[in-house]
């Protein structure tokens, strides 16, 4: 989705994109995935605990450049997402600050489709507008958005009739067709069938330009060498390395110990 | 190097730069009724029948109340009926904007951890929802109110008046619900029993004058009492609403608009790793 309606196209290539500087993030969260009241009653005065307190990134600092494809690699829980949230604003750090110098596209792992019981259609234009983009805007850009998903009539079915695949290629269509200065995609193209998968990744490459800058999360460590010229590696909210894709990478898979097992370099 | 765009930065006080915020709102306000045009799309509202039933839906509740008054009980209280329809309507723009805010954020959840902008937009979603469905029920009343043959006069206007505390008080309550059912997710279950409560405990099945002075003396804890109370008042009888009828449902409205909305905007960081 495009978080800022701001445009500003004209960037120089290597300026700043993104910075952030002394990032840390911490929050509370309920044990419970669907806490209630009841539960909360119940155990009134056994002393249960029903929240945690997660640090999820800690003191990140890193600048990203228009012109960068820059990759984001860790195992499970290593903070990449909520990087990707604090940067696109999600999520308010705890700690730090974070700049941003042009318009942010975000598709962060569940994608569009807000309301199932909405059509397709109806959940572009309100995804586009919570984001702030103009009606006109939305517009303008609908019919390659609709094109480029491929979903035909589907598009105007209640998003409930979905099938994943379908659900993933709106999702992306959304985020990548509206053409943002900064595009932030987290695990949303390991998803769809093998032909759109393809074509997402060719998409992926074509914008690719010195006047944008991508963000690209991903346990895909193929992918990630073959998309991006940077990359940085955490580990439990700690930034580890960052620099060539080939070299960092090859530092994860020795501190992971997987090897070259194939099946744990691709898509997940 | 150029400005940036947008700073994130740890908020203060518990609360993002207000100003900022609000202007991030009111920039999104689009969102606002499109969301309430596809809420009421997705309804059947979109249709002819749809639109037909949001007049049909009153008109209905008004025949079983007729059927209660006039056949069962077997009175002639024009002025009752007349009570009964019109506080029944300002009650469910109330009850509907708690039932369509208690999941607004919990159904947002694909929004919510996908884009940035400021959550409180979608219980106020909800709450014009709610709006929408009650215009038209304005109109059927206003329709019982001539057949009746009830009393018209400028006094009337105070119902603008009533309407706008109603509607704060709809938006304040739709917010604080949405809020408190991302930690406790039952409560959307306990709603029912609340509204049914709230409907029995407030003027409408009976006139606020009705009820014994030992037990209207706890009717200051009920925040639509005297809402109601005025709205028949002025709407039924034409008159003028008391002052203290008004004075308790606007503070009663402020309170729980600024509660909510300071509980909602300073816990709405949560959100996204809550749901």
């Amino acid at each position: 989705m495009i978080s800022l309606s701001d445009y500003n196209h004209a960037h120089e290539a290597q300026s700043i994109a993104v910075s952030v500087q002394n990032l840390g993030l911490t929050y509370t969260t309920s044990i419970d995935k669907k806490p209630t009241l009841k539960a909360r009653l119940k155990s009134l005065g056994r002393g249960k605990k029903h929240t945690r307190v997660v640090r999820a990134l800690n003191d990140v600092s890193l600048d990203v450049h228009y012109g960068t494809v820059l990759g984001i690699i860790g195992s499970n829980g290593a903070g990449k997402s909520s990087l990707m949230r604090v940067i696109s604003g999600i999520i308010p750090p705890s700690q730090g600050r974070v700049e941003v110098f042009g318009s942010v596209s975000t598709l962060l792992a569940l994608g569009v489709g807000f309301n199932p019981a909405m059509t397709g259609r109806d959940n572009v234009y309100l995804g586009g507008l919570a984001a702030g983009m103009s009606r006109e805007d939305i517009d303008s850009q609908f019919d390659a958005i609709a094109d480029f998903a491929e979903l035909g009539e589907a598009i105007d079915a209640p998003m409930r009739t979905y099938s994943s695949g379908m659900y993933a290629r709106l999702a992306f269509s959304v985020a990548a067709v509206v053409e943002p200065d900064i595009l932030i995609v987290d695990e949303a193209l390991s998803t769809g069938d093998a032909k759109f998968k393809e074509k997402s990744l060719n998409r992926m490459k074509e914008l690719r330009t010195s006047d944008r800058a991508l963000i690209l999360v991903s346990h895909a460590l193929a992918t990630i060498e073959d998309l991006c010229n940077e990359v940085i590696w955490l580990n439990k909210g700690t930034l580890m390395a960052r620099g060539n894709p080939k070299e960092v990478i090859a530092a994860y898979q020795e501190f992971m110990k997987v090897g070259k097992s194939a099946s744990s370099d691709e898509d997940v | 190097m150029s400005k940036p765009v947008v700073v994130y930065e740890p908020y203060r006080k518990g609360l993002p730069p207000m100003g900022d915020y609000l202007r991030q709102l009111w920039s999104r306000r689009t969102f606002i009724t499109e969301f309430s045009r596809s809420e009421l799309r997705e309804q059947n509202y979109g249709s002819v029948f749809g639109q037909l039933w949001l007049v049909l839906n009153p008109l209905l509740l008004a025949a079983v109340y007729y059927l209660l008054i006039y056949v069962i009980n077997g009175t002639n209280d024009k002025a009752r009926f007349g009570h009964l329809t019109a506080t029944l309507f300002l009650f469910y723009l109330i009850a509907n904007s708690l039932t369509g805010g208690v999941k607004a954020i919990t159904s947002g959840q694909r929004l919510i951890m996908n884009t940035s902008f400021p959550r409180v937009m979608l219980p106020i979603s909800a709450t014009v929802v709610a709006l929408f469905r009650f215009v038209p029920t304005l109109i059927v009343y206003f329709a019982i109110h001539l057949l009746l043959g009830l009393p018209f006069s400028w006094q009337m206007l105070w119902g603008i008046a009533i309407l706008f505390i109603a509607i704060v008080m709809s938006l304040g309550l739709a917010i604080l619900i949405s809020c408190v059912n991302v930690y406790f997710r039952d409560i959307s279950s306990m709603l029912p029993y609340l509204t049914r409560s709230l409907l029995y405990l407030s003027p409408i099945l009976y006139e606020a004058g009705k009820l014994a002075g030992h037990i209207r003396r706890f009717e200051i804890a009920n925040p639509i009492f005297y809402l109601l109370d005025a709205w028949s008042r002025v709407m039924v009888h034409a008159n003028a609403p008391g002052l203290r009828a008004m004075a308790h449902a606007g503070i009663w409205a402020l309170l729980i608009f600024s509660i909510g909305t300071y509980f909602f905007i300073s816990r709405e960081r949560d959100f996204a790793v809550r749901l």
